[in-house]
């Protein structure tokens, strides 16, 4: 191979490898399918698997939250679809939510999945149009979450047992 | 030096100790990027390489080489300096005293290393020693006083050495594997830290760029 040739051919891949580098420290994949997702979604190839969503989308409906969520997770193994991850945060705040208390654990998960949400959506804009939700958008959705989160003096007040759930 | 191993070989070890430098498996795995102090370390590092003839910087990057070439040695040593950044990432712990006191030491011994002037050989030997004892403290010491499912012996230790420390000797326990990811990172920024172009005794003057594609840097 010729001189030049060689170290082009080594530059283009010392820099493909760096930029390789520095991409997955700043989106941190857990695994090698949001690792390869990501790759994917970068290239704007990523795609759900939609059977599995619309089954997802059953057993939230149904209140089965925690079949609900592995459909989701079979759904978008990657963890970059903005819509599905809306869901997985709705699921855990519809199972955690309590007349009496939240179940803060189940918020805390929300919150993580609504942050993926707006982290992969495009201009960090989450919107959903379904009629069986009261909360739309990330942002109304992710401050439920941290509302029911907080604790002040609204904790104590006897009347949240009237409220409902959205 | 050969063009394969300028161009491919060592600008790969580097950037791959980069990239496995701040691997942590924990219940997920986290690539920690690296503290700004092991951006001081390492440029010192590098100060002691250049300093005692480990790395020829001029062998590398010169008038006389080609336009190409000089970018490609201009790689090697950015991508040695990112390893280096990353092999102390791997050495120090990740928080409370023991971190600061790595952090010192390691200046320290830098800056010694750096005014003593050594050789080649003698600095080569010294980063290992440097790094092989920064892992043993770190992965197996501190790894196991960090440990909660140690013994009646360790947990003696630790409340003694807690109530020194104030309580800042506890690290993040990480699993098994990490420790094996830092050994062999550290394996290889060594091994890679060997194979970098040394300042050569005498020049030959036949060679086509100056002394890079010399014989006398073995």
């Amino acid at each position: 191979m010729r001189e030049s040739a060689a170290r082009t051919l080594g530059l283009v891949l010392a820099a493909a490898y760096a930029a390789f580098i520095v991409w997955l420290y700043v989106r941190q994949p857990q695994t090698v399918a949001e690792m390869t997702g990501a790759l994917s979604a970068t290239v704007g190839t990523y795609s759900i698997d939609d059977r599995a969503f619309a089954d997802g989308l059953r057993f939230f409906r149904s209140d089965r939250f925690d079949a609900a969520r592995l459909a989701f997770d079979r759904a978008d193994p990657a963890h970059q679809d903005s819509r599905t991850q809306f869901y997985i945060a709705y699921s855990y705040y519809r199972q955690g939510w309590g007349r009496l208390y939240n179940d803060d654990a189940q918020f805390a998960r929300g919150l993580e999945a609504v942050d993926r949400a707006v982290a992969v959506a495009p201009q960090g804009r989450v919107a959903v149009d379904d009629p069986d939700l009261q909360l739309r958008s990330a942002d109304e959705l992710k401050a439920e979450l941290q509302a029911g989160l907080r604790r002040d003096a609204s904790y104590l007040n006897p009347l949240k047992v009237f409220r409902q759930r959205k | 030096m050969s063009r394969t191993r300028e161009a491919f070989v060592l600008p790969l070890l580097f950037l791959t100790v980069a990239l496995l430098g701040g691997v942590r498996v924990a219940d997920r795995i986290v690539l920690l990027p690296p503290p700004l102090f092991t951006l001081v370390l390492a440029f010192l590092l590098v100060g002691v390489l250049v300093r005692s003839g480990a790395l020829a910087p001029e062998r590398l990057m010169s008038a006389t080489r080609p336009p190409l070439a000089n970018v490609s040695g201009a790689v090697v040593i950015v991508t040695a300096f990112a390893a280096a950044t990353q092999a102390f990432n791997v050495a120090i712990p990740e928080a409370g005293l023991p971190r600061l006191l790595f952090s010192v030491f390691l200046l320290v011994l830098l800056v010694n290393t750096l005014a003593a002037s050594p050789d080649r050989v003698r600095v080569l030997r010294s980063v290992l020693v440097i790094f092989g004892s920064a892992f043993v403290l770190k992965f197996i010491v501190l790894a196991a006083l960090s440990d909660p499912a140690g013994g009646w012996l360790k947990r003696v230790l630790l409340v003694m050495l807690e109530g020194l420390t104030f309580g800042t000797l506890s690290q993040d326990l990480y699993r098994p594997a990490t420790g094996y990811i830092a050994f062999a990172t550290l394996t290889l920024f060594v091994g890679s830290l060997a194979l970098l172009p040394p300042r050569q005794r005498r020049r030959l003057e036949s060679a086509p760029y100056g002394p890079v594609h010399g014989e006398l840097d073995r």
